[in-house]
């Protein structure tokens, strides 16, 4: 559409500390534009100088809309959505992309509202159409079926995308532009007003970045089978990813969940021992470069998409892999 | 009274999704036959307004947009203990996405519960997964919200402190009404049915509208009111081996690793 330039993104930061999934998105947007002649704009609120937001133009940014102010520290989405409003009202950019993390879910559908504009949730790509308008792709229907969502009309185009999707860029030497921003708000726009911050104590979980990552499923059957999982994760110096029932059945934590609602991974290798193979699963494995399978049941769909499958229960294959693997890689 | 508004979403009964499919030619999702039940997270925020109505004498309004056959499962809600429900239920209304949803949604509220104090929402629905609506209810009414809510407490029924799950840290917020809140399972444990809440809830009132009696403005609902299209809808490409090893775990495991080994894997 007429007028509307640049590929924005919003980089989400926590206590000061920039997380990667605005990193990943600065990586994307960078493609995007130079596909289509235009810059990559960095949306940076906080209580920043202007050191931190010259980091982003290494990781792809042209110019970083930088609003600073005390206030900006913690999230606050009245105040959040008021400043990112004006400077797109402003500055008219093609798209805007957020994450899809909790605070980019609280965010960019109420800024997509004032903005009159469409957002496409939980993206697992990007990409242009023939027409250049920008291709959002959905995992619809339960994963089943990709669903490419467009916003042909609207302006800016914007998409919250699953961390993890893209990968970052090495920062290299690259010049950029800061443009400080007016930060005006009133009292109205910080309510309700926050009254604690609890950062939560950090387990260090390796699972987007590791190259091996050993998955297990409801079919692991019980805790002390999970250690199986975690003696070959150690093994292959991997991390240990589980499915939704096997963290409801509290043999995993949360964090490790892997799929349509959890992680996006994309690992060298990727084995999963006791999972059916739902989509809501698989689309967040797919990128693996290679995929084994081990369940019991030849029917299992997961046999459908993977590279080797073994026919088999877990609680028997993993210990025999754990001994060959053992012996291959010379270890005891 | 103050009043708490709950947006109730029937979906199809997860339990029963191997049994959807998509028309091929149309890529419509098929779900007949499937029963509809109430998005399971709406229940956590409805038990929400069920208490402040225990503790504080508030009444509970539930609102929903969905087809007409779905006044079978608002009637859970009101046996639940809701105290009326009002669906929105047209065909102008069909196709929304979630922007052209919480137009509607917030239309409904507007005219039917226009001094409402929290407006409840599941942070989530089952089947749509976006958790776009409830931002976007509040925005149209012009109040604050807070999603990804873990914790809502009260002394006075009046001012709430409430935990906002960000997963690497939480937020606490403090504030009084009007504000839209959604909310995570963690939030608490919703009360189940009871006979005699079933035959209550028979006689409490639970009217469908249409959209010509929600003031509305026609280019902002349904599909014409949505600004995104799905352009269309394609199978995840599969280029994969798919080489299927059989045997005992010694034999396998040694082939197996044979085979990783192979491709550069070890
Ligand atoms: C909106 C939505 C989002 C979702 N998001 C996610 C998500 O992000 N991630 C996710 O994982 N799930 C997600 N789910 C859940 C998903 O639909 C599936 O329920 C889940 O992935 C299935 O997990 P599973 O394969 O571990 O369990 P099951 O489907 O119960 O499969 C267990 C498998 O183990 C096999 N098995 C049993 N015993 C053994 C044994 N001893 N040895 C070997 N194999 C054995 C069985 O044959 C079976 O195939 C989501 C669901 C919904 C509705
Ligand atoms: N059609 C609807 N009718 C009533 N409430 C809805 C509707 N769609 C979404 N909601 C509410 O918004 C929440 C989040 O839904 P979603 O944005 O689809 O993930 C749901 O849990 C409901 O509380």
């Amino acid at each position: 559409m007429e007028g509307y330039k640049g590929f924005w993104v919003f980089i989400e930061q926590l206590q000061g500390r920039i997380s990667d999934v605005g990193l990943e998105l600065l990586a994307k947007a960078r493609e995007l534009a130079d596909a289509t002649n235009t810059y990559v704009g960095a949306l940076l609120l906080g209580d920043f100088a202007e050191d931190k937001a010259k980091e982003l133009f290494g990781y792809g940014a042209d110019k970083v809309f930088l609003f600073s102010h005390p206030h900006l520290q913690i999230y606050h989405s009245l105040a959040y959505t008021k400043l990112i409003c004006q400077a797109v009202k402003a500055e008219k950019p093609e798209a805007l992309f957020m994450g899809a993390t909790p605070l980019g879910a609280d965010l960019a559908p109420r800024v997509a509202a004032r903005l009159e504009t469409g957002l496409s949730a939980h993206c697992v790509d990007l990409r242009l159409g023939e027409d250049g308008v920008l291709e959002q792709i959905v995992p619809g229907f339960g994963g089943a079926m990709m669903a490419v969502i467009v916003c042909p009309e609207k302006r800016p185009q914007m998409a919250t995308v699953m961390p993890g999707v893209f990968p970052k860029l090495e920062p290299q030497e690259r010049q950029g532009e800061v443009v400080p921003m007016e930060v005006a708000l009133e009292e109205a726009d910080l309510k309700p007003k926050v009254v604690e911050f609890k950062a939560k104590e950090q387990k260090t979980v390796a699972l987007e970045g590791a190259s091996v990552v050993i998955c297990g499923g409801y079919g692991m059957g019980s805790k002390e089978n999970w250690q199986l999982l975690e003696e070959m994760a150690k093994l292959l110096g991997g991390a240990v990813g589980a499915t939704r029932p096997a963290v409801d059945e509290g043999w995993a934590p949360e964090e490790v969940m892997i799929g349509q609602s959890g992680k996006i991974v994309h690992p060298k290798l990727y084995i999963g021992a006791g999972i059916s193979g739902v989509m809501h699963h698989v689309v967040g494995v797919q990128d693996s470069e290679i995929i084994v399978v081990i369940n019991k049941d030849p029917n299992a769909p997961f046999f459908e998409v993977c590279d080797f499958g073994v026919v088999g229960d877990a609680t028997q294959v993993l210990p025999a892999l754990i001994e060959k693997l053992k012996e291959r890689l010379q270890v005891d | 009274m103050p009043e708490a508004v709950v947006c109730v979403k029937p979906i199809p009964d997860p339990k029963h999704w191997d049994r959807l499919s998509l028309d091929p030619k149309t890529g419509v999702l098929r779900r007949e036959g499937i029963p509809t039940v109430i998005n399971p997270l709406d229940k956590h925020a409805l038990e929400i307004a069920l208490q402040l109505k225990d503790n504080f004498g508030w009444d509970a309004t539930v609102v929903s947009m969905a087809p007409p056959e779905t006044t079978q499962t608002l009637r859970e809600a009101l046996a639940m203990g809701a105290d009326r429900a009002f669906l929105a239920s047209d065909r102008q209304l069909a196709g929304a996405d979630t922007l052209a949803t919480a137009y509607t949604l917030a239309g409904l509220i507007k005219k039917k519960a226009p001094h409402f104090q929290l407006v409840l929402c599941g942070n989530m629905s089952l089947d749509g997964s976006t958790s776009q609506v409830a931002p976007q209810i509040a925005h149209y009414l012009g109040v604050p919200h807070i999603t990804h809510v873990s914790k809502v407490q009260t002394q006075d029924g009046s001012t709430f402190q409430v935990t906002m799950d960000l997963k690497l840290a939480q937020l606490v917020l403090e504030g009084q009404g009007p504000m839209v809140l959604a909310v995570t399972k963690e939030v608490n444990l919703p009360r189940l049915v009871n006979i005699m809440g079933i035959l209550a809830a028979e006689k409490k009132p639970l009217e469908v509208l249409s959209a010509s009696d929600l003031d509305l403005d026609p280019s902002k609902v349904g599909q014409e009111g949505s600004p995104t299209r799905v352009r269309n809808l394609f199978m995840p490409e599969i280029k994969r081996r798919r080489e299927i090893l059989k045997g005992e775990p010694e034999e396998v495991a040694e082939e197996l690793v044979n085979r990783l080994h192979q491709v550069g894997m070890l």
